[in-house]
């Protein structure tokens, strides 16, 4: 028979002043198993809460139910206090006659008669409450960064810098991101290589990253503290031990008609290839894909050039394993691609490019070494059109959302274009300009003012190619949709950020969630905004939503520091509000029948199989198992079970049941 | 027999938003009738049909079931496999005759106080409305006159 | 039927299974299920429109589990249905037993969970007329006359659980029936506790019930259980497209869901 006492709490006139609280105490006196029962003006008060304590230890209490506020409020006071008496905490509980009785009744016999009732329920579940002990789980330091942009390079950093390990997945041959293709940067105008590079060059330097590029997440296992990951490190088809970089293989590869990605197409690189001069790690890697050795057998002139031997055209992918203790994606984002405009005539005049081509030709390391010329015939552009919002906010292209950065960089890229052709003109076509930010205002209107940018707003509907000019036609909804015509000489479509391709697939992998645009999805918009829904999990970067370099490098940064706050346990402690499957004596072993229905439907991914084998090592039976790691308390799997055979510590169904059978 | 019937109302909610939500009525001092009796759960994933099925059999005459709105589940998707299993218990009980008009499901989120305590007060008046759950309580022979 | 008889014998020589399961004659009319270790037992065997039960269910058992790998005679396409569904909650291994069905001027060896689904595509499922007419005539009867009709059905219910032993998919070990602590449904038979068995049976099987009807045909008193169970599968299947031995692939309706499932009555 339990010993169970009852506090009831006045809260001052807050509960008393509705409920009566003397006889609640007394209605609930008459309980089984109450052998205590009393009220008091403030339980949680220090008098309050030494009360309970002492009548714990006098009447040798082995339960409580505080009946005062609501749980949310003050369950972990009353359970500490509890613990403090030597009553295990989790068999203290809260009836809530505040919140819930008395400041939404009014006082009457049946307000009182509820606030007894509520405590009645408690009683019950404190009958069939267990003790419980809070759940310790090691954490292995090791961080595992995804992607290895700015966002990824900063968090990396950052982690490292706190003393702990990192490795750095990279998928392409490079780190750097799209940040390594811009020209200059805003609001500042600085060059973005000279800021990116000594970073790239510290992350791969630094003695707690390991860099693995052109390598990609194959499989995640565990949880918080525990993952155990495995990667598929590409083969390069070079030994990156033997290869010092001299770059002969690069310069002697016959094959060099092959559109350069850096370059977005703008200029060729050979099939053997460093992305572009500063990459890092700076060594080449075979394009398998375009290699005439690998087509059909013929060429081998790397092979042959390589001074250290160090081409290997049997290299095979390898699959590394490794233990992980926190995860942090920072994949970043992709722009829309061509076949999106055929208004725009994208993909089909050469002079109709995107921002990132801008960048390119902008670019002192560029294809035009900085120049602008326009793709088509290599020609000094004189009039520019340059239209924001190309697929963004527009819902007829599936991106109802704003790109964030496009606004920016399209005043950036007048400024830049007016910089290098003076007497040029530029006009921007706009819908609103968003320019929030230090110094982002100013820097617009520095385009606008000094640098002379046409500022349109409208849309345009059209773009077509007459005598060797870009017609774009459009309206200027300030001047009533006045019809506008420019001839211009080149385009610049300011293309809406989207998630990485297949980044769906990759979320799946990691049991992360990720919203409907396919970017990754924050635990809470506001408060949560670098964790994920699945514990040790983090993000960083443009791979949740669109963000410019700014935003990305402070993300990034709360993102390392949450990482570093987790490995400054050494172990984790979690709310003992588990699930549990239950194990029983043979033959039956488990009332668990296997069926694994409870599996899909867990949302945390946290119940696996259990072979129970015999002797031999026989599989008799495989049952479900909870790891107590990722179970986060929900109890979908609970009510799903069939045979009964999960239940859920602290909520359980015996202890629902016999709340409901108070009533 | 002239005083007015008083239902009994069992209410299974969750602790992240509809419980939270109901503090919030508190907090906003929003009166509402007494007669509903709160269980909490951590989710609405939680809530074994079996449970409401038992309110019945104890008498009840009206039951409530609330959680996070959808995409709000502090688990994620409790509420998305709770709504699937309401939407076919809720058409068997209505296969089998038993009377969905005193089951109401909602979703209240911890902002939404108000709300609560509007509910409260329409499912109460609605039940009371209806009458003693008769039918139910005659299978258990439950007091009814 | 020579067919399946010679097919049965060639795999029990060839050692590829050890067991057929299948049908002999009954008393009378009726037909009885059957296992054929041998030439002289599987001679025995019948295959004909009289042959209803489902063999499934006797496949989850453990004295036919134990005798080794078997073939079942899947005259019945909900055999086929069954054990896909036995496949996807992993009670049965995917192509760990034959299906021989008997078909025009042969017979049909189908040996994986694929096989019984492309098998299955050319059959519909189809309820009898007899069930479609009185599932009709429920759903049009007012509420409380539907009340009236069960309560009166399950008032012959005496829970000797037949209509569960019957059932394919009812292989778990300990039933919620069973369960005492706490004792959901109390164990007598009365009116709250058959109210609460039915429930709970058809909603174990929604999204699971192959449709097979053994439940109806097993009950000795003649309650139509196998309708709740049909009921609830034709609800799963209008609001989630799937319902269940469609495959053994798919993941149970009940325990997925899609953010966007459609609703009319939260508030
Ligand atoms: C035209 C243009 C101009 C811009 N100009 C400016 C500017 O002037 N100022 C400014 O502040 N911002 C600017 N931005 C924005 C800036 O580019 C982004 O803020 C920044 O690049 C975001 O960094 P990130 O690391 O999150 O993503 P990214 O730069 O996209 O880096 C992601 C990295 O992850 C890698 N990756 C992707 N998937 C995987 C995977 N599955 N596994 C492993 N690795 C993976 C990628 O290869 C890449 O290296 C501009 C953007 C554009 C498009
Ligand atoms: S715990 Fe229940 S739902 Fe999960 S596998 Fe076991 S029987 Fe199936
Ligand atoms: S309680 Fe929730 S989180 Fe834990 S195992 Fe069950 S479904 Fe998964
Ligand atoms: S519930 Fe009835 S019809 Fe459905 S699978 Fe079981 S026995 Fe067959
Ligand atoms: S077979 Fe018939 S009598 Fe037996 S438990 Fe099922 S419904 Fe009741
Ligand atoms: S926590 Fe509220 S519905 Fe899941």
């Amino acid at each position: 028979m339990s010993r169970i006492g009852v506090f009831t709490c006045h809260c001052g006139e807050n509960i008393a002043g509705t409920v009566d609280c003397p006889k609640v105490a007394e209605l609930t006196r008459q309980i089984p198993g109450v052998v205590h029962s009393v009220d008091y003006k403030y339980m949680c008060s220090d008098p309050g809460q030494t009360l309970i304590k002492e009548a714990i230890k006098e009447h040798k209490l082995d339960g409580v139910v505080v009946a005062a506020c609501s749980p949310r409020m003050h369950e972990p006071t009353f359970r500490k206090a509890a613990a403090e008496a030597g009553v295990n905490p989790y068999l203290c509980e809260m009836a809530n006659l505040r919140e819930h009785c008395s400041w939404v009744h009014e006082k009457n016999e049946a307000t009182t008669q509820k606030a007894a009732d509520l405590v009645r329920i408690m009683v019950e579940k404190v009958k069939h409450d267990t003790p419980l002990t809070p759940i310790k789980v090691p954490v292995t330091k090791t961080a595992l960064v995804v992607g290895g942009g700015i966002a990824g390079i900063q968090t990396a950093l950052d982690i490292a810098n706190a003393g702990h390990q990192v490795v750095l997945v990279e998928k392409s041959p490079s780190i750097g991101g799209h940040m390594s293709q811009l020209s200059e940067t805003f609001p500042t105008l600085d060059c973005s290589q000279c800021i990116l590079t000594p970073r790239m060059v510290e992350a791969a330097q630094h003695p707690n990253i390991k860099l693995m590029t052109y390598s990609e997440v194959e499989k995640v296992d565990g949880f918080i503290g525990n993952f155990k990951v495995t990667v598929r490190k590409k083969a390069k088809k070079v030994d990156e031990k033997a290869c010092t970089g001299c770059g002969l293989c690069v310069t002697k590869c016959p094959n060099k008609k092959i559109p350069d990605e850096f370059n977005e197409g703008l200029a060729f690189r050979p099939a053997i290839y460093v992305p572009f001069p500063q990459a890092v790690p700076n060594k080449p890697t075979i394009d398998t894909a375009n290699c005439t050795y690998f087509k059909n057998g013929k060429c081998g002139v790397c092979s042959k050039v390589c001074p250290t031997g160090a081409i290997r055209y049997d290299q095979e992918d390898e699959l590394i394993t490794m233990d992980i203790g926190a995860i942090v994606m920072a994949t970043g984002f992709k722009l829309m691609q061509t076949d999106k405009f055929p208004e725009y005539g994208y993909g089909k005049y050469k002079d109709v490019i995107d921002g990132m081509q801008f960048e390119r030709l902008a670019s002192a390391s560029g294809p035009t070494a900085g120049v602008i010329k326009r793709p088509s015939d290599g020609k000094e552009p004189e009039t520019v059109v340059f239209i924001a919002c190309s697929g963004s906010r527009d819902r007829a292209k599936g991106v109802p959302y704003c790109s964030k950065i496009c606004c920016m960089y399209t005043a950036k890229h007048t400024m830049l274009y007016k910089h290098k052709v003076h007497h040029g003109q530029a006009y921007v076509f706009y819908m609103d300009i968003r320019s929030a930010g230090k110094d982002y205002d100013e820097f617009v209107r520095r385009a606008i003012e000094e640098d002379e940018a046409k500022y349109i707003r409208g849309r345009v509907s059209r773009i077509y190619e007459e005598d060797g000019k870009l017609i774009v036609k459009g309206a200027d909804t300030l001047m009533n949709g006045e019809p506008v015509e420019i001839k211009a000489d080149m385009v610049v479509l300011a293309t809406a950020v989207q998630s990485q391709d297949r980044s769906e697939d990759l979320a799946q992998t990691l049991h992360i969630s990720y919203d409907k645009y396919g970017f990754f999805a924050e635990a809470h918009p506001k408060l949560r905004p670098v964790e994920t829904n699945t514990a040790g999990i983090f993000l960083a970067g443009a791979c949740q939503a669109p963000r410019d370099i700014p935003e990305t490098v402070a993300q990034g940064s709360a993102a390392g520091a949450k990482v570093a706050a987790l490995f400054s346990q050494d172990e984790l402690t979690r709310e003992p509000i588990v699930a549990v499957v239950n194990r029983q004596a043979p033959p039956l072993f488990s009332t668990c029948t296997g069926c694994f229905l409870c599996q899909t439907a867990c949302p945390y991914q946290a119940i696996e199989q259990e072979e129970i084998k015999d002797r031999s090592g026989r599989v008799i039976k495989t049952v479900a198992k909870v790891n107590p790691g990722l179970c986060q308390g929900c109890g979908t799997c609970v009510a799903f079970c069939r045979t009964k055979a999960i239940d859920l510590a602290g909520f359980s169904n015996e202890q629902l049941f016999a709340e409901l059978m108070t009533l | 027999m002239s005083e007015q019937f008083e239902p009994k109302i069992t209410a299974f909610v969750c602790n992240w938003c509809t419980y939270a939500g109901a503090d919030l009525t508190g907090t906003s001092r929003i009166k509402y009738q007494p007669n509903v009796r709160v269980l909490r759960v951590p989710c609405t994933g939680r809530i074994d049909f079996m449970l409401i099925m038992k309110a019945f059999e104890r008498g009840a005459d009206g039951v409530m079931i609330s959680g996070c709105h959808p995409n709000d589940c502090h688990y994620t998707s409790g509420n998305y496999h709770a709504r699937r299993r309401w939407m076919v218990f809720r058409d068997l009980m209505d296969f089998m005759g038993i009377d969905t008009e005193r089951v109401t499901f909602s979703w209240v989120s911890a902002a939404e106080g108000a709300k609560w305590g509007a509910l409260v007060n329409e499912v109460t008046d609605k039940i009371r409305a209806l009458g003693p759950n008769t039918e139910q309580k005659q299978l258990v022979g439950l007091g009814v006159e | 039927m020579e067919s399946l008889k010679q097919k049965a014998k060639e795999l029990l020589e060839a050692g590829e299974i050890k067991a057929v399961l299948g049908y002999a004659r009954g008393t009378s009319d009726t037909r009885r299920p059957h296992v054929a270790m041998s030439a002289l037992e599987v001679d025995k065997l019948v295959a004909d429109q009289a042959c209803t039960t489902n063999l499934a269910n006797l496949l989850m058992k453990h004295e036919i589990k134990h005798l080794g790998k078997l073939a079942v005679v899947a005259s019945r396409p909900s055999t086929l249905r069954s054990l896909l569904q036995l496949t996807a909650e992993h009670q049965v291994a995917d192509g760990a037993i034959l299906a021989l069905v008997p078909a025009e001027g042969g017979v049909k060896q189908l040996g994986t969970a694929q096989a019984f689904e492309e098998h299955l595509a050319l059959v519909p499922q189809k309820k009898t007329e007899k069930d479609q007419a009185l599932l009709d005539r429920l759903k049009a009867m007012p509420r409380a006359e539907r009340f009236a009709f069960w309560q009166k059905e399950f008032s012959r219910c005496m829970k000797c659980y037949a209509c569960r032993n019957s059932c394919p998919m009812c292989y778990c070990e300990r039933c919620t029936m069973d369960c005492n602590r706490p004792q959901w449904v109390p164990v007598p038979s009365h009116a709250v506790g058959n109210q609460e068995y039915h429930l709970v049976r058809a909603m174990h099987l929604a999204g699971r019930c192959v449709e097979c009807g053994e439940c109806g045909r097993a009950c000795p008193v003649g309650i139509p259980v196998h309708l709740l169970t049909f009921f609830a599968e034709d609800s799963v299947r209008a609001q989630f497209g799937q319902g269940g031995g469609a495959s053994a692939t798919i993941d149970n309706a009940l325990s997925t869901f899609r953010p966007d499932d459609k609703e009319t009555f939260i508030r």
